[in-house]
């Protein structure tokens, strides 16, 4: 009896944040689906004739090789970046764990990158690599090129700018909570296994590594969603080009919502985001799950 | 529990997304509100007045007061009519018109970048005042081009507000050393960027980016080989593309023109790296103030079969609702000679009105001159309701010329069977 109750109002206190999720996420959600269904697009927005045409929308994104091309850039920008992120922040971690002088103060001026808006950070890295930009005036006074890259006109070296634009932006996230995960290993672990013999990176890869599973676990699925929605950094660095060699389904599906007006195949595209999302969740919760009960 | 957890998490994933949708006009509204409030005590005191928004998207503050004392003269002479000029950033303008069409939160007036006027009137945003102008004798003056771009299926739904196009800028000194004249042929371009194409300098700088902007850029060329956006794959067509990626596998141009705005090709200019450069009249007083001892001549950007210019600058638009007539009267007021004159002119713009274009405030300037005869060649772009898509069919088709990955020949032919099925 006492135990029916107190389910009752364990229900009720989530009530509040429950309708609020229906309203303000579970509406706009079904909503996109059901425009995505229709034929919305600017010579029959004002009519109200909006005819249903079922999957065509996704059906055209994928005849026009959208599809394709903007997931396969935004898989291998996600890839790119947490990756590059994860490795460099791992290492930050590991040296500011060691405790000199300066640390705590050094560790706090990494997190600047993080701080500044992507839109300044797109900015400067836009000028940093443009062909007279500060990046080749290095490496050409380092006699490492002949001539100026460029960066931002060539496919493979303009995505590579974007990875180690956002990299730069995520190195301080994956630090911190590599940091704090670190501060969860109890310490005479690695004092017994000094004592039974165990060098450096014996210890790194038997202690720390294992332990700060659930970290890095959390880390790449939060890294996985951050990074693959990227839309200001692209939008102002590439403009999703030279000719949509960087362009991202974010990007693509606000050029088609908010620029040409074609309103379903916009919304079919976010769709298409949002189950790659959904699956990597679902994926990320089965892993805890086991996790958990191992 | 476990599965509420994973409830919860998808949740997230969707609230994250859904944000990104979602614009910023929280703030907006609040001014708005306060504003309201305060404007119900001053209604209380005095007779109704009725209360009307303008959008636009020209920053700073100099711009918002030149365009209060229009709005300002209008009260001045309707006291019972009140316009407050809103900003809202050009790259959230369309964004926010869309949504408001659908939430139908929506201002009274619009000042719309000339190329978009057809999308919206389209999609129902602009009121129909056709029969307004009809008897109206001004509307004789204003020049086909800006004219023709407030109109849509035979009705009008706006007016011009203010014109400009381009014309090539050219560094005297550069010239003078390469011993080049300003070329008014393609042929004679190829032949002086060549020259001039020495110690770092590229010949000619424009700005190509995968946008509106690089369309607008592109258009005079287009237009002077004798085609239109609908045959891009014509022979005309493939020579407008060839001529300026000649330039860049000449190296007389930097491929970098796909990234460059229009600012970013004045910078060039005007530290000295292109020699010449398609820009512009709003360029003019950044010029005069950053680089006061530059010298620099105009002139038309050259031609293959003819002269041509492209039509850029913005109309007025009348949004359907309830305030259509004081909209209306509004937007015939601005317009009118003696109140656009010096509205232009404060704001660099041509006139979109021949009698004020005859003013020699305009025809004697050797600077301004330029500009002032191109708006009799200059084109409108589209005017086609699905000009955004085509516009960006061809910015794309630009990229693919001027980065040499393919041929003028594949990117206009493919360009031209995007654009016959945007307009079948």
């Amino acid at each position: 009896m006492g135990k029916s109750k107190e389910r009752i109002a364990g229900y009720l206190f989530v009530l509040p944040a429950l309708i609020y999720m229906l309203f303000f996420v579970g509406y706009p959600v079904i909503d996109n689906i059901r425009l995505s269904l229709i034929d919305v697009n600017v010579m029959n927005f004002s009519s109200g004739d909006h005819p249903f045409v079922g999957l065509e929308n996704y059906k055209i994104l994928q005849r026009e090789g959208i599809l394709a091309t903007t997931l396969t850039n935004t898989i291998v920008y996600t890839i790119g970046c947490i990756i590059i992120q994860f490795i460099c922040g791992l290492g930050f971690a590991m040296l500011f764990s060691i405790p000199f002088r300066m640390a705590a103060r050094l560790r706090g001026l990494v997190m600047i990158s993080w701080l500044l808006p992507a839109t300044i950070t797109a900015m400067v890295f836009k000028y940093m690599f443009s062909a007279d930009g500060i990046v080749n005036e290095l490496l050409m006074q380092v006699g490492l090129i002949p001539d100026p890259i460029k960066w931002l006109v060539e496919p493979v070296t303009a995505m590579l700018v974007l990875v180690v634009a956002n990299t730069w932006i995520g190195i301080p996230f994956n630090m911190i909570l590599i940091t704090s995960g670190l501060t969860t290993i109890p310490k005479d672990l690695y004092e017994s296994a000094a004592i039974d013999g165990a060098n450096t990176m014996k210890r790194f890869f038997k202690i720390t590594l294992p332990l700060l599973k659930p970290t890095i676990l959390s880390l790449l699925v939060l890294g996985f969603i951050y990074t693959f929605r990227v839309f200001d950094l692209v939008l102002i660095t590439t403009h999703g080009g030279p000719v949509d060699a960087t362009q991202m389904m974010s990007t693509y599906a606000y050029k088609l919502s908010f620029d040409e007006f074609k309103y379903s195949q916009g919304a079919a595209l976010s769709n298409v985001m949002l189950l790659v999302l959904l699956v990597v969740g679902f994926v990320y919760m089965r892993l805890v799950n086991r996790e958990e009960k191992a | 529990m476990r599965r509420f957890r994973l409830w919860t998490l998808a949740a997230t994933l969707v609230f994250a997304i859904a944000l990104t949708g979602c614009g910023n006009n929280s703030s907006e509204n609040t001014s708005k509100e306060s504003d309201n409030a305060s404007a119900t005590q001053v209604e209380k005191a005095a007779v109704e007045k009725k209360k009307l928004t303008l959008w636009f998207y020209f920053e700073g503050k100099e711009r918002f007061d030149k365009l209060k004392t229009l709005t300002d003269g209008f009260t001045a002479q309707n006291p019972n009519v009140e316009i407050e000029p809103v900003y809202v950033p050009f790259a959230d303008l369309k964004k926010r018109l869309s949504v408001g069409l659908a939430a139908e939160d929506l201002p009274d007036l619009v000042i719309i970048d000339n190329p978009d006027h057809a999308a919206y009137a389209a999609m129902g945003l602009f009121a129909d005042i056709t029969d307004e102008v009809s008897t109206w004798t001004d509307k004789d003056q204003f020049y086909e081009g800006p004219w023709s771009s407030t109109i849509y299926d035979g009705k009008q739904y706006g007016v011009p507000l203010g014109s400009n196009n381009l014309a090539l800028y050219y560094n005297e000194q550069m010239l003078a050393d390469a011993g080049v004249t300003p070329p008014q042929t393609w042929d004679e371009l190829r032949e002086a960027a060549k020259k001039l194409t020495k110690n770092g300098v590229t010949g000619l700088g424009i700005s190509a980016p995968a946008n509106e902007e690089g369309t607008f850029q592109f258009l005079p060329w287009l237009l002077s080989a004798g085609a239109n956006y609908d045959q891009l794959g014509s022979p005309e067509g493939i020579k407008a593309f060839s001529v300026l990626a000649d330039l860049i596998k000449d190296g007389s141009m930097s491929k970098e023109i796909i990234n460059w705005t229009q600012s970013d090709v004045l910078k060039q200019f005007s530290t000295g790296k292109v020699a010449m450069m398609v820009n512009g009249p709003w360029q003019l007083p950044e010029l005069a103030s950053t680089v006061p001892d530059l010298k620099f001549g105009l002139t038309f950007v050259p031609k293959d079969k003819a002269f041509s210019s492209v039509l850029g600058g913005e109309n007025l638009g009348v949004v359907k609702g309830d305030h259509v007539k004081e909209a209306t009267a509004f937007v015939k007021y601005v317009v009118s000679p003696e109140v656009i004159k010096p509205f232009l002119q404060s704001f660099g713009y041509f006139p979109p009105r021949k009698d004020v274009a005859a003013d020699p405030y305009w025809t004697e300037n050797p600077q301004l001159k330029v500009f002032a005869e191109n708006m009799e060649y200059a084109m409108p772009r589209g005017p086609h309701p699905k000009w955004p898509e085509i516009s960006n069919v061809i910015s794309q088709a630009m990229s693919k010329a001027f980065t040499l990955h393919s041929t003028p020949e594949e990117a206009a032919k493919d360009a031209q069977s995007k654009i016959d099925a945007i307009l079948k």
